[in-house]
């Protein structure tokens, strides 16, 4: 059975939120599910909590912080934020991540 | 996992409880945004919560989730059984408490004796750069080391270019004038860059100067900062007054910082000057060391010492001198002599074979629980518990149990360290600083680690062998045939392993008890020593030390309870390191020989007899004709080399330092007669020719009084100490006692494995008669149903009772014979240690055999006497 191509690929949820983080600023949990849906749009199924998870990992690395706030409707929530070594960390993998899809490219591209 | 995720995984756990909550709180407000955004999509408020949960996915597996990426899952797993653990031996304390104390046993004994090693042999010396630091010796002959002479030395300093610092050195006594009378203060005499080469410095004060090793300087010492807590109380003041040694002002100008110094016998330290005498002398009497310099090394600097000399070859007094070369040793190869670090192997060696049989037994012990717990292991088997995961589980609770057993065994070996100090300070050099410390510690950690795994696995895996359930159908009772069998093999290794304790313990007591039989060819009864030192300041000459030695003669003649006494430059067993040549007329080469100056008195006071011609006399004065005395063996050996077959009557040279031993002397002197051979080296070793002096002909300043007494000791001593004071009451009478004393100290080399080994192999031993005790009582449990059939069938209490005791009795057999071939493996390693006694010694190993097999039979009987007493209508209808 081919799942595979309905979820996220494995590893790339923290990249998704660092990027988000990154280009939205200061989001809160929910806002920063619902801006990935977006952006995937239905070619990928993402179930909200397990952004969550991925927010701890973040945060323990160092490359994200949090602090509770006050969301638009008047909730309180979590606002995570990029640090400086998150910036740093998303263009190295953004680099990595260009690297290897260069080199999948390259190689169907060769055995085509 | 990267070092920083692993710290914050650990500070989570602790932050645990609010992390859940906050989480909770951030999924409820996650979970209202989306009920909103539905909501505003004009959904139901119903379906809008509905989806709101569907989006999110499963709350319980996020959490989850969370959680482990949050902590450290295994940690959190490992404190949970090390939980568990505990609870398990708090449930079962006499299991419990027998477990630590066979640990802390085991682990104890070997942390301490692994403290001695890490002090003596692997941490380096307590000095700046200590490999750098060597000893310097002439070496006439390979193999030998020697004292060097003033003009030699001062040649090396010169010429030794390698060299950063070189200083020559002297012992000394004095006497330290103290309130309640003159106490001894043993010191060296060192020139100015001694402690350059040591790299040690002063807490108060500074240490000499350049120009105060020259003559006419200042009196001055420095004192080590034991010697100025011990001798003067820690005075801060101490620089700015002087002190009275022998008689004489000194001021002191610095206290060395605590350290190595400290546990040497050297309290302090004085100049030594060389005078123009001291410039031209022959004697060798320096002992010498330097420091390499930084851009050299000890290689280098032992090819230029070794060229120098043969460059400069003087003109010596001896052939062999010239024959010799110069000799470059590491301070740390001569400060653990290879005898030490020989015994401290052995010592390692039997705690390791203790620590085996420790893991033996607790082995036995985890597997005889794990049998009976086999049914809760089931359970959990169960429910879903993987067999990784339960043995990670049992390991963890074998872990937890070494854990207090290293703890118990670092209490332990704190105890046993702190029991020997007297007797370790006398057998390690002053540089071993023993003590639990860091490395100490890593090192019982690794032992832990080492036990848990080599104790726990096996166990571990046998609990969880087999079908779950049968295990859960039926009761522990069941238990495989190789369970058993591999028990057995355990305890047939802990008694071949303490077979080869109790028989190398045994072969050394054997020894011992040949070395205290030996003849000591002296009188040593009722016999008390003590040894004189005549400081320089009042006893210029040797003039003024012939008047003391009559004057004191005299007092101790007038003092009642002495029967006889005797002066002596060197007391008997022990090592006369005065060397000296004899010439006889015609022979090329002089004999070599060991020169003892003793007065009239110490051939009777000792029982000596004189074998041909006469002893010392009184009439043997300065003025008067020059005279020896000699042993057997130079009367041998004069035979052997120079064809003198009646030496007595003859004239021969003598070499002889003068009384401030700057001078060699050669001396005309008649030998007079021949005394029996009296012990100066180790047993089992020939006695080196021996020449003896007559003390008023040739006087000394260091020289012991040996008094035999037929009153009690403390009345003796107060005598002795009473003479003492009326001729001279500035001296101190020091290292005073008896000559059984001396005689077993010096034999104590041979004695300290004996006992050290004898307490292992009696830890050993115990150890095993406990692991077999089990195996045993196991049999017997288990085979409690098929013995009471057995009775009820009329078998007698008394063929139950042989047949287990026959059970005992051959695994202790089988132990005995690889026992027996672990003894004859190591026979080449026990000869060293042994006077006369075979490694292979019937005597010994029939006796350790013996009381192997005894201690077996009676490891065996309890549980075979329960066995014998099996009621057959109790246990039947029971099992």
């Amino acid at each position: 059975m081919s799942k595979a191509n309905s979820e996220i690929p494995h590893g790339t949820l923290d990249l998704l939120v660092l990027k988000c983080l990154d280009t939205m600023g200061p989001l809160h949990g929910y806002a920063i599910a619902r801006r990935i849906e977006q952006v995937v749009g239905d070619s990928m199924q993402l179930s909200q909590g397990s952004i969550y998870p991925a927010l701890v990992r973040l945060e323990q690395e160092g490359w994200i912080e949090a602090e509770w706030g006050l969301s638009d409707t008047n909730r309180k929530v979590k606002f995570y934020s990029l640090t400086k070594s998150g910036r740093k960390q998303l263009r190295v993998e953004v680099a990595n991540w260009e690297k290897a899809t260069a080199l999948v490219a390259r190689f169907f591209e060769a055995s085509r | 996992m990267s070092a920083r995720r692993t710290l914050r995984g650990l500070l989570a756990i602790f932050r645990n409880r609010r992390a859940e909550t906050e989480l909770a709180e951030e999924i409820r407000s996650h979970l209202g945004c989306a009920e909103e955004d539905a909501l505003a999509r004009g959904i139901s408020p119903e379906e809008a919560r509905r989806e709101a949960r569907r989006l999110f996915g499963g709350i319980e597996q996020i959490k989850e989730a969370q959680r482990d990426s949050r902590g450290i899952a295994w940690l959190e797993t490992f404190i949970r059984d090390l939980r568990h653990g505990m609870a398990e031996l708090w449930r079962a304390p006499v299991f419990g408490l027998t477990i630590l104390s066979i640990l802390s046993l085991g682990i104890g004994g070997t942390i301490a004796m692994f403290s001695l090693m890490d002090a003596v042999m692997l941490r380096p010396l307590p000095f700046p750069d200590p490999d750098r630091i060597v000893g310097i010796w002439e070496a006439p002959r390979p193999g030998v080391t020697n004292a060097t002479t003033v003009p030699e030395f001062l040649v090396w300093k010169r010429l030794g270019t390698q060299f950063e610092a070189m200083s020559a050195e002297q012992l000394t006594l004095s006497a330290l004038n103290a309130s309640d009378g003159p106490l001894r203060m043993p010191g060296k005499l060192v020139t100015s860059e001694y402690f350059k080469v040591f790299g040690v410095r002063t807490a108060l004060g500074r240490t000499f100067a350049s120009g105060e090793d020259q003559p006419g300087a200042t009196r001055v010492i420095v004192l080590s900062h034991s010697g100025w807590e011990t001798y003067f109380g820690g005075d801060p003041e101490i620089l700015k007054h002087p002190v009275l040694l022998d008689g004489t002002q000194y001021q002191v100008i610095g206290v060395l910082q605590p350290g190595a110094f400290d546990r040497d016998a050297i309290k302090f330290w004085r100049p030594l000057v060389f005078t123009q005498e001291d410039k031209s002398s022959a004697a060798h009497r320096l002992t010498v060391y330097g420091r390499v310099r930084a851009d050299s090394n000890v290689a280098q600097a032992r090819e230029q010492m070794k060229a120098m000399h043969a460059a400069l070859l003087t003109r010596s007094l001896v052939d062999e001198d010239r024959a010799g070369t110069i000799e470059v040793q590491q301070l740390s190869f001569l400060l653990t002599g290879s005898n030490l670090r020989r015994s401290l192997e052995i010592g390692f060696g039997a705690v390791l074979v203790v620590l085996l049989i420790t893991c033996a037994n607790v082995a036995n012990l985890l597997f005889a629980r794990g049998a009976t717990r086999k049914s809760e292991l089931a359970v959990r088997a169960a429910v879903g518990a993987g067999r990784g995961r339960l043995v990670v589980q049992l390991l963890t609770e074998s872990l937890a149990l070494c854990l207090f057993g290293g703890v118990g065994g670092t209490a332990v070996a704190y105890a046993l360290l702190r029991l020997a100090e007297p007797f370790l300070a006398q057998a390690l050099p002053f540089t071993a600083d023993v003590g639990i410390n860091w490395h100490v510690l890593l090192f019982a950690a690794g032992a832990v680690t080492a036990v848990t795994l080599t104790a726990g696995t096996l166990p571990a895996f046998e609990a969880l062998r087999g079908d779950f359930a049968e295990a859960l159908k039926q009761t522990s009772r069941s238990s495989s045939s190789i369970h058993i069998r591999l028990r057995r093999a355990i305890v047939v290794a802990e008694v071949a392993l303490s077979l080869v304790l109790v028989a190398g313990a045994l072969l050394l007591v054997r020894s011992l008890r040949k070395l205290e039989q030996i003849d000591a060819r002296v009188r040593t009864d009722n016999v008390i020593t003590a040894s004189i030192f005549l400081p320089e300041h009042g006893y210029t000459n040797a003039e003024k030390a012939i008047v003391f030695y009559r004057a004191l003669s005299d007092r101790l003649r007038a003092t009642p309870g002495l029967a006889q006494f005797g002066f002596s430059t060197f007391l008997p067993f022990q090592w006369v390191n005065n060397g000296e040549g004899i010439f006889i007329p015609g022979a090329k080469n002089p004999v070599l020989v060991r020169c003892k100056r003793v007065d009239a008195g110490y051939f009777q006071t000792l029982g000596i007899p004189v074998l041909v011609g006469r002893g010392v006399s009184d009439q043997d004065r300065q003025r008067g004709a020059r005279v020896v005395v000699i042993n057997q063996a130079l009367a041998a050996r004069l035979a052997d080399v120079a064809h003198v077959q009646d030496p007595v009557g003859k004239s021969v040279r003598l070499t002889s330092e003068d009384y401030t031993q700057t001078q060699t002397l050669f001396v005309e002197v008649q030998i007079v007669g021949i005394v029996r051979n009296e012990r100066t080296t180790a047993p089992g070793m020939a006695e080196p020719p021996l020449v003896y002096v007559p003390l008023a002909q040739s006087p000394v300043p260091n020289f012991k009084l040996l008094i035999r007494s037929n009153g009690n000791e403390t009345s003796v001593i107060a005598g002795m100490r009473h003479a003492l004071r009326a001729v001279d009451p500035n001296l101190p009478l020091a290292d005073i006692a008896t000559l059984e004393q001396v005689r077993s100290e010096t034999f104590s080399a041979v004695r300290r494995p004996a006992w050290l080994i004898g307490a292992f192999a009696l830890v050993a031993i115990v150890l095993s008669a406990i692991g077999l005790y089990g195996v045993i009582s196991y049999t017997v449990a288990q085979r409690r149903v098929e013995l009471a059939i057995r009775i009820a069938l009329g078998a007698r209490s008394l063929d139950v009772l042989a047949q287990i005791l026959q059970s005992a009795f051959l695994m202790t057999a089988i132990g005995l014979g690889f026992g027996l071939l672990g003894v004859y493996l190591l026979t080449r390693t026990l000869r060293g240690f042994l006077f006369e006694v075979s490694p292979l010694d019937p005597v010994s190993l029939a006796a350790g055999c013996v009381l192997t097999i005894a201690m077996g039979l009676l490891a065996g009987f309890f549980p075979a006497r329960r066995a014998a007493r099996i009621d057959p209508a109790l246990d039947l209808r029971r099992g």
